[in-house]
């Protein structure tokens, strides 16, 4: 950029201002006098950024040690950004890191500046101290005369920085020194504390030595360990009862000084008031008589403590047998724990008797029996429900054991559950069984027996819980009675449903005799008599005689036995005689009846008799379906064969009116019945024979008209 | 006329009739005795109450609602008091319980007969 030449009256200004300039930074040191280098420096950019109108002026100082140091910066007000010393160095970086002298004079494009022209100046030598750099956008920087203050100024700082390194290092070392001397005052003074300590504590354990053997010389050593260390409270008394000495363990214990008592009369501080006179009594009687009561004895007492406790103790006294005047040794011991304790103890027991009482109570008064016996049997206790129940007292059942009062039946169950339990098999059993009472009746009792394991105390002992159940046990025979009532009834009604067709079947063959008796009679009456004609009538006589004894046979058969014995037989014969008893009421409701009977069908266990009221019972459903049928021929099929599973299988096929699927449901329940006639009992009783015989019975609808209904049953050599 | 489904009634029962010095026909059911032409010329009927179809009393109700004045003595092989009542009502000479004695047949057959 070409300088423009000044008039001659600028140039004067020019150079007048630079001499004020001058003399100003020269004037600088007198701003910092004593400051640190942060001050030096600060003044300086402080005066130069307003002096030579710069933009920015920036100052990095090296420290005294390693490679950091300190920046500082002036920024010029009229720039809206004030970038911060670290930000400008950071700028100006890439020319501060070589040499600083070759930096550029003109830099573009600098804090957002078209052109700055930057100055450097170095602080010290060789830049040792560190480096200032002008900044300013005017085209004419710098002048000759800014160049020169600026080299002053920069001269000038470094003057100043090197005089306050050199002071501060100046006031460092004085303090290092003065610090040394502190220190070792300080050393010498604490040698010399120590020395007087030890001089000191020499002192004292001397002084303490001669203490101690003075003592010792003083007092009879054996006799003063054992006050000392003895953890009974010793008190001696003279013969006038003054006490002459009062061990540690007494101090302990009863809270006095040794000092405050020795001397004392023992009654006026030990002796609770309310003693004393009995004390003072019977230590002048011994005196005087030489008898005591205490002497030579463990006595309870109580002692009075200093704090006004009374507290109870343990006391023995010895007199001590040398010349002149007695005098008296009393071992004390307190006494207070041990009385707690036996306390306690009383406490314990009271608490345990009042749960035995507990226990007792809920044993009197529990509302089902409870028994204890020893493990063989014999009764040991038994509360007021038990033996109500047994009508027997405590003390009788006493000489009994509870197999005797067991009845005969449930003796070898109850001796077996006993002995499970015994043998810990078992941790308890129950067992509903009859004692036999007092008054020889039976009562019902369910027992819950358990084993009460024995301690090393008490031996092991049987409970048993036992409720009286007889009226439960009445009430169930009575229900079974009743059941059993019912299967009485249901076979009565099977019989009864029969006892129609059977009247008809019996009575049939029997009309006929009758006439045909008849009939043959007045044949031989007659003149010349009918001989042809009664010997027919007398054949068919004696067949239908023979028939209707073959009725009366199985009739008695099917009914007269009652719980027979399984057998073996063979199932088609069975089918063979109930179709005979059948056939005639067959006959009568026009049924055809079928048979399609397996050759080679096995023997079947079972009631011979049951199964063939099962066969009856379903051959009557059979053709009772079809009577409610009229518009078709009746046809039953019955059939035997042997079935998948190795047994024997029977069924009755009807074209009857078949079962809907809402009757199917209860087809085989009690008193179910589509017939207005029937009991609706024969196909449930027929289910419960045929499943007590291991089998199986059941319905199912034809493909065509009617139902077959099928039974099967496990032949003899599959059970 | 003897109508019973048994047959050792229908074989026994004609033979004493007869004896009795009767004319006797016998059928096993009342169709079979309705579809036959000696309705005109019965005198007196033996029925069976219990038959397959029409039984005993129905057919007795056929036989009064065609006009048929038979005399009709009922035999059957169970005692039931109400069938005994209901026939009776119905105009039955008797009803004779199986088995019959000859002596109360002919009694009844003679009351039957006398009421012609």
């Amino acid at each position: 950029m070409p300088v423009e030449p000044e008039s001659p009256a600028e140039e004067i200004r020019h150079l007048r201002r630079c001499i004020s300039d001058l003399v100003s930074v020269l004037a600088l040191p007198a701003t910092w006098a004593g400051g640190g280098p942060s001050q030096i420096v600060g003044n300086s950019l402080d005066a130069l950024v307003s002096m030579l109108s710069l933009d920015f002026i920036y100052a990095r100082l090296r420290e005294s040690t390693g490679t950091a140091f300190t920046e500082m910066a002036r920024v010029t007000p009229d720039w809206e950004s004030k970038p911060r010393p670290e930000e400008i160095g950071e700028k100006l970086q890439p020319w501060l890191k070589n040499d600083p002298q070759k930096l550029p004079a003109v830099v573009r494009n600098l804090f957002g500046k078209p052109s700055i022209t930057l100055v450097p100046l170095q602080l010290g030598l060789h830049a040792e101290i560190g480096v200032i750099v002008a900044g300013s956008q005017r085209a004419d920087f710098p002048q000759q005369t800014e160049g020169l203050v600026l080299n002053i100024a920069a001269n000038q700082a470094a003057i100043g920085l090197q005089e306050s390194s050199l002071l501060s290092a100046q006031r460092r070392v004085a303090r290092e020194l003065d610090q040394r001397v502190a220190q070792r005052t300080a050393e010498l003074a604490a040698s010399n504390e120590e020395l007087r300590k030890e001089i000191a504590e020499r002192k004292s354990l001397e002084e303490r030595l001669r203490q101690e053997e003075t003592e010792l010389k003083r007092s009879d050593a054996y006799k003063a360990a054992i006050l000392d260390s003895s953890l009974d409270c010793i008190v001696a008394v003279d013969h006038e009862g003054c006490i002459t000495e009062f061990n540690p363990a007494a101090e302990r214990t009863l809270g006095y000084d040794r000092e405050d008592v020795v001397g004392k009369h023992m009654a006026d501080v030990i002796i609770p008031p309310s003693l004393r006179e009995k004390h003072r009594a019977g230590f002048a009687r011994h005196l005087a008589t030489g008898e005591s009561r205490v002497l030579g004895q463990r006595v309870e007492m109580t002692a009075l403590c200093a704090d006004g406790r009374e507290i109870p103790v343990e006391i023995a006294i010895t007199r001590i047998l040398h010349d002149g005047p007695p005098s008296f040794t009393g071992y004390l011991r307190d006494i207070t724990q041990r009385k707690r304790n036996e306390e306690a103890l009383l406490e314990t027991h009271a608490k345990l008797a009042r749960s035995e009482e507990r226990w007792r109570s809920v044993f009197e008064n529990s509302a089902i029996g409870v028994a204890l016996t020893e493990l063989n049997g014999r009764f040991i206790a038994a509360n007021p429900v038990f033996q109500k129940m047994l009508g027997y007292t405590e003390e009788e059942l006493g000489q009994l054991s509870f197999m005797d009062i067991t009845v005969e039946e449930d003796r070898n169950l109850n001796r077996m559950l006993v002995n499970e339990l015994l043998e810990g098999k078992r941790r308890q059993f129950q067992i509903e069984k009859q004692y036999r009472r007092k008054n020889g009746n039976t009562v019902w009792a369910r027992n819950s027996v358990s084993v009460v394991p024995g301690t090393e105390r008490s031996p092991g002992f049987l409970m048993a819980l036992s409720e009286d159940v007889t009226e439960r046990r009445l009430a169930e025979e009575a229900l079974n009675e009743t059941r059993s009532e019912l299967a009485d009834m249901a076979r009565l009604t099977t019989l009864s449903t029969l006892t129609a067709s059977i009247a008809h079947e019996v009575n049939q063959p029997l009309s006929g005799i009758v006439t045909n008796a008849s009939t043959c009679l007045r044949m031989l009456d007659a003149n010349p008599p009918n001989l042809e004609g009664a010997r027919e009538t007398a054949r068919r006589t004696i067949r239908d005689g023979n028939r209707a004894s073959e009725v009366i046979a199985r009739l008695r058969a099917l009914f007269g036995k009652k719980n027979a014995p399984f057998e073996m037989f063979d199932l088609n014969e069975a089918v063979q005689e109930v179709v005979a008893l059948s056939i005639s009421e067959l006959q009568r409701n026009r049924a055809v009846l079928r048979s399609d009977l397996a050759v080679d069908l096995p023997a079947v266990l079972g009631d011979r008799i049951q199964i063939q009221q099962v066969i009856l019972n379903l051959l009557r459903n059979g053709y009772d379906a079809m009577n409610m049928v009229d518009d078709r021929p009746g046809e039953l099929l019955i059939k035997t064969e042997c079935d998948e599973k190795g047994g024997v299988r029977l069924s009755v096929k009807d074209s009857g009116v078949g079962i809907d699927s809402e009757i199917e449901k209860k087809l085989f329940e009690a008193f179910h019945t589509t017939k207005s006639d029937g009991m609706g009992i024969g196909l449930s009783v027929s289910r419960s024979i045929i499943e007590s015989h291991q089998g199986r019975l059941w319905a199912i609808r034809n493909e065509g008209a009617g139902a077959t209904f099928l039974f099967s049953i496990p032949c003899s050599t599959n059970t | 006329m003897v109508v019973d489904d048994d047959e050792s009634v229908r074989e026994s029962l004609p033979d004493l009739l007869r004896e009795f010095g009767f004319t006797v026909l016998a059928f096993s059911s009342a169709n079979e005795f309705l579809a036959s032409d000696s309705v005109d010329r019965t005198t007196c009927l033996v029925l069976d109450v219990v038959m397959p179809g029409m039984n005993g009393l129905d057919l007795q109700m056929e036989l009064k609602n065609r006009g048929h004045k038979i005399p009709i003595i009922f035999i059957t092989g169970q005692k039931d008091e109400s069938v005994r009542r209901r026939v009776l009502d119905q105009g039955a000479v008797d009803i004779l319980l199986k088995p019959f004695s000859d002596t109360a047949l002919r009694e009844a057959l003679s009351k039957a007969l006398g009421g012609i």
